[in-house]
């Protein structure tokens, strides 16, 4: 009997079919492929996670007032910010729609009108179909079918639904458009520019010690993201080397808080007084990619701007006490590396704020990674101290002596500082003590030693190799 | 005769972008090195389940065919944790002029994507009699929120008919990836064969020491031996890799956020009441592997003494004999340790090697305790605190003479004692950086036979009497060390100092005990 049914549906199909036939002449009107819609396009990167985008676009428009749609814009588009200008036509209004095309929204919209509900028979596949009202779309499809009254589907057996056309004001994206006062009907090239998020960058630096010449070799690249939701093709693209102010971080998560200025902590000993040759904006330093590039949505892209080979660059220790007080156990002093950014005995560039990674060779010659530090935008000629890691054989632990009571608010403390080094050669350990406030002093130390600030006093310590060395200080401390 | 198909054949056109680079893809790896770097934020201990939070800095060398001209290099295989803002590409004829890095997956959604306002075909079939139909369809909306297509019949929604519907697409779209692709831009002047170094750092890799000591029968001395434990928790293997290890603190910053591709799954939904019975839920991802098992300290061998009916032999040598052992370099301030052959590191996995072998490591037993300050309730004698257990920690310095004087990097210490012929675990701790000639402590535990009871007493002006006694119920005098970071007055016995702070340090006889009387020093504004 199932085979009987098979035939019987065989032989409804042919009559089906000319329906298909009919509807074929009728394709849908949609080209094959679309290329993107974006014109001429330049990109200018800020480094704070803001990208102003200007897109010249040649528009074929008629006379008179036109509204005219710009699709391919950035998803994120700050749409307060368009701006669009071109040889003969002024801006009536500019619109930013958001209602976006699903099926829910389709039905949603077709509340009222007509549509052709398509039913297939469970049991032998023919199709039925029927014209239908929509009455509401509440939780449910209510619709009126000549003079009963149906929910869509309750039954669970399959129905298309079809539709005559796709609802006005409601688009696939979000969509700028702009209605235009044109004054000559034609081609026009019409440049629109606005502000989006979700473009920013920073510089990654590959930096690679000799420690036995002292010298280091640096690539810099630089380093740009797009989370747009957009790609834009072919673009011209600028980076800006700062942060200009503004709502760069408008609703809530910003990816690109990292690219702030705050880099790392005091990575300039001296920042630099020389200017450098490259284009300037106000305080900024420009930097534009030398060829046209594609920047693809969910992209990273890394663009060479900086390879210097063979700039001095020395390995210092720092070890730091925060407070006057007792460590307890030894802690191991910073590997410091400091180099300079000046034109003489420097990288002879400024450094836009990103990243530093350290690379060593091994006993192999094969480089090695020991350690980052993110550091601030440096001027050329700065001199240059980044933090790549903690020492593994230098040490060092502070620990009170002794303290004395002189009067109500006077004290007498006394501080050692002991070191500790395990390398086969002599280390000289910059050792610092915070926390002076201004108001103590030193009555006498074992050491001498360099008041830096009102709350810092700084000491060179030797240590022999695979030696010790300490040191004691007394301060007068008011409180 | 099944059933007769119907087939209306879309006609696609073959999508036309122009390429004016050459696309090159670099699949096969010929070598591998990997150098593994501690989880910046674990000082100490052995590595928990889960994420690895460690990273790997990974050489690749590859052969890759160049021809001459502008050429994208696509570098496929790289480890899943790639910070590609890391990648150094070394080896091409001239450094690569561009480094993309793209995240657009050829997922349901992303060809949904990339097919917006495009021509495809919607194929239907009859569920009845089989009898297939395959129409053009312009996607008018998709992938968030539903898709909606334009059909010759008219507008509808796909997969809300309750009816097997589904997209065919032509080809796939330019810039889909299977997976996030590293690609490099280079000019070749010449067509030529390149040995290329692609360098990156990668996450999800971790290593820590893993420490036993065995402590001799004599209780003098203990023989100190270390596995190199490296993780891989990605899952990407490295395949004969020449593998290192990096002791120290290296500084490293978070790693930037990637850009985020969309989200890969496509989600049909519909107008409301379409919740059942339609479109099949898509089927959740398969629940992760189990963590991997726990480091086995000794536990092989466990198994081996208990095989061998715990002969005398093995307990000679309780240590499984390891043929390899990680070689100790210096590498600027850090310390690497080199695994002399190319070993798997296998994807999801973790591996031992031996790093550190000592006997005969001399050490000093001394059981601790720190005493707090606390006020005594003069109303409530009863109420002093109870005796606290003292932790035993073998103590010794890094030297030489002591039958050590070698880096230890950071890792966990089980330490095992013999009893009834049996090698049992008493303890397990976590161990610093030691660099040669620190002193070195492998904490052991708490012990019940060695407690110490402060007892506070009646304040006297500006001091702050406390009494402490320490009992000992081992067979054997012990060393007793308490730390008394606090200014003291007076004591009853002499106080030593240990690292900037005042300590009693005392030998309790076999079974006996130990007094300390002693004042602390209070501040004049103290108690107000």
């Amino acid at each position: 009997m199932r085979f009987v049914s098979l035939i019987a549906a065989a032989a409804l199909l042919p009559a089906a079919a000319p329906d298909f036939a009919l509807a074929q002449p009728a394709p849908p009107a949609a080209p094959d492929v679309i290329g993107s819609a974006q014109g001429d396009v330049s990109v200018t990167i800020y480094q704070n996670g803001q990208a102003l985008v200007q897109d010249v676009r040649q528009l074929d428009l008629a006379g008179g007032r036109t509204r005219q749609e710009f699709p391919d814009v950035s998803a994120q588009i700050r749409a307060e910010t368009v701006s669009l200008a071109g040889p003969g036509i002024g801006i009536v209004e500019q619109n930013f729609d958001y209602d976006l095309l699903s099926p829910d929204k389709l039905m949603e919209k077709a509340v009222g009108s007509v549509v052709t509900i398509v039913r297939t028979n469970p049991a032998t596949g023919a199709e039925t179909r029927e014209q239908a009202k929509v009455l509401a779309a509440n939780g449910g499809i209510v619709l009126q079918i000549g003079n009963r009254i149906e929910v869509l589907r309750d039954d669970g057996l399959p129905v298309r639904v079809v539709f005559d056309k796709v609802p006005e004001n409601l688009r696939a994206r979000p969509t700028l458009s702009v209605t235009l006062q044109v004054e000559r009907a034609g081609r026009v090239p019409a440049s629109l520019s606005y502000l989006t998020p979700g473009l920013g960058w920073t510089s990654d630096y590959v930096m690679l010690f000799d420690e036995a010449k002292s010298a280091i070799d640096m690539q810099g690249w630089v380093t740009l993201t797009n989370n747009t939701g957009t790609s834009y093709r072919n673009a011209d693209v600028l980076l800006i080397a700062g942060n200009p102010s503004g709502p760069a971080s408008r609703g809530g998560y910003n990816p690109f808080s990292r690219f702030g200025g705050g880099g790392g902590d005091a990575t300039i000993d001296q920042p630099g007084t020389e200017s450098g040759t490259r284009e300037r904006l106000g305080d900024y330093y420009l930097y534009p990619l030398a060829e046209r590039t594609t920047i693809a949505n969910a992209q990273q892209k890394q663009v060479s701007f900086l390879d210097v080979k063979g700039a001095p660059g020395r390995k210092a220790y720092e070890w730091n006490n925060a407070w006057m007080g007792t460590g307890g156990d030894f802690r191991s002093a910073s590997t410091v590396l400091k180099f300079s950014t000046a034109k003489q005995g420097g990288l002879g560039d400024q450094l836009p704020s990103g990243t530093i990674r350290v690379y060593m060779r091994d006993a192999r010659g094969d480089p090695q990674f020991i350690g980052e530090s993110r550091v601030d935008a440096a001027p050329m000629g700065s001199q240059m101290s980044i933090r790549t890691g903690d020492a593994f054989d230098v040490k060092g632990m502070a620990t009170v002596e002794k303290r004395e009571r002189l009067s109500s608010s006077r004290w007498r403390t006394s501080m050692r500082y002991d070191f500790t080094n395990a390398r086969p050669e002599a280390v000289t350990i910059d050792a610092g003590q915070d926390g002076l406030w201004g108001d103590v002093r030193i009555v006498s130390a074992s050491l001498q030693g360099e008041r830096l600030s009102a709350d810092r006093m700084e000491w060179k310590v030797p240590v022999a190799a695979n030696g010790k060395a300490s040191f004691s200080v007394v301060f007068d401390t008011r409180y | 005769m099944r059933a007769a198909i119907l087939v209306a054949l879309a006609i696609f056109a073959v999508p036309t972008s122009a390429v004016a680079q050459e696309v090159v893809n670099s699949e096969s790896i010929d070598a591998i090195s990997v150098t593994l770097y501690r989880d910046p934020g674990r000082q100490g201990g052995g590595i928990a389940a889960g994420w690895p939070g460690g990273y790997a800095l990974i050489t690749e060398t590859r052969t890759i065919r160049l021809p001459a001209g502008r050429t994208i290099i696509r570098f496929q295989g790289v480890s899943q944790g790639m910070l590609p803002e890391s990648a150094i590409i070394g080896g091409l004829p001239r450094q690569a002029s561009e480094k993309n890095r793209d995240a657009l997956l050829l997922s349901p959604a992303g060809l949904l994507d990339a097919h917006l306002k495009r021509r495809v075909a919607l194929r239907r079939t009859n569920r009845v009699t089989g009898a297939v139909v395959v129409q053009d369809a312009v996607i008018e909306a998709g992938p968030g929120g539903g898709v909606v297509l334009t059909t010759p019949e008219g507008v509808e929604a796909l997969g809300c008919s309750g009816l097997p519907e589904s997209l065919r697409y032509a080809s796939v779209p330019d810039g889909l990836f299977a997976e996030p692709t590293l690609s490099v831009v280079a000019d070749i002047p010449s067509a030529t064969t390149a040995t290329v170094q692609l360098t990156y750092l990668a996450e999800g890799l971790d290593w820590s020491a893993s420490y036993v000591a065995r402590v001799a029968d004599d209780g003098r001395t203990l023989d100190l031996f270390a596995w190199m434990t490296v993780v891989n928790g990605g899952s990407q293997g490295f395949e004969r890799a020449r593998t290192q290890a990096i002791a120290g603190a290296p500084n490293k910053e978070a790693a930037a956020a990637q850009p985020q591709a969309p989200d890969p799954v496509l989600h049909l939904q519909c107008w409301p009441m379409d919740v059942t019975s339609t479109h099949p839920r898509r089927g959740l991802p398969a629940p992760p592997p189990p963590p991997p098992a726990p480091e086995s300290y000794g536990v092989t061998e466990d198994i081996v003494v208990m095989a061998q009916r715990r002969s005398e032999s093995m307990m000679d040598t309780p240590l499984a004999v390891s043929v390899i052992m990680a070689q100790q370099e210096e590498l600027g301030d850090l310390k690497l340790y080199r695994i002399p052959e190319a070993v798997t590191v296998a994807a999801q996995s973790r591996k031992q090697v031996a790093m550190i072998d000592r006997k005969k490591v001399g050490f000093e037993r001394v059981y601790t305790g720190r005493f707090e300050s606390f006020e005594r309730d003069d109303h409530d004698d009863e109420n002093q605190p109870g005796a606290a257990s003292a932790e035993l920690v073998l103590r010794t310095e890094n030297r030489k003479t002591n039958g050590l004087g070698l880096p230890l990097p950071a890792g966990s210490v089980s330490v095992f004692e013999t009893a009834n012929g049996q090698s049992l675990l008493v303890g397990e701790s976590n161990l610093q950086d030691r660099a040669v000639g620190d002193e070195v402590e492998f904490g052991v535990g708490d012990s019940p036979n060695l407690r110490y009871q402060v007892n506070a007493r009646p304040r006297a002006g500006r001091r702050a009497p406390f009494r402490v006694r320490v009992t000992n119920a081992r067979a054997t005098p012990e060393v007793f060390e308490l730390v008394i970071p606090y200014d003291v007055a007076r004591a009853s016995e002499t106080l030593g100092k240990r690292k900037g702070q005042n300590v009693w340090r005392t030998t309790v006889p076999a079974n006996g005990e130990a007094k300390l009387e002693f004042a602390l020093r209070l501040e004049q504004d103290d108690g107000s």
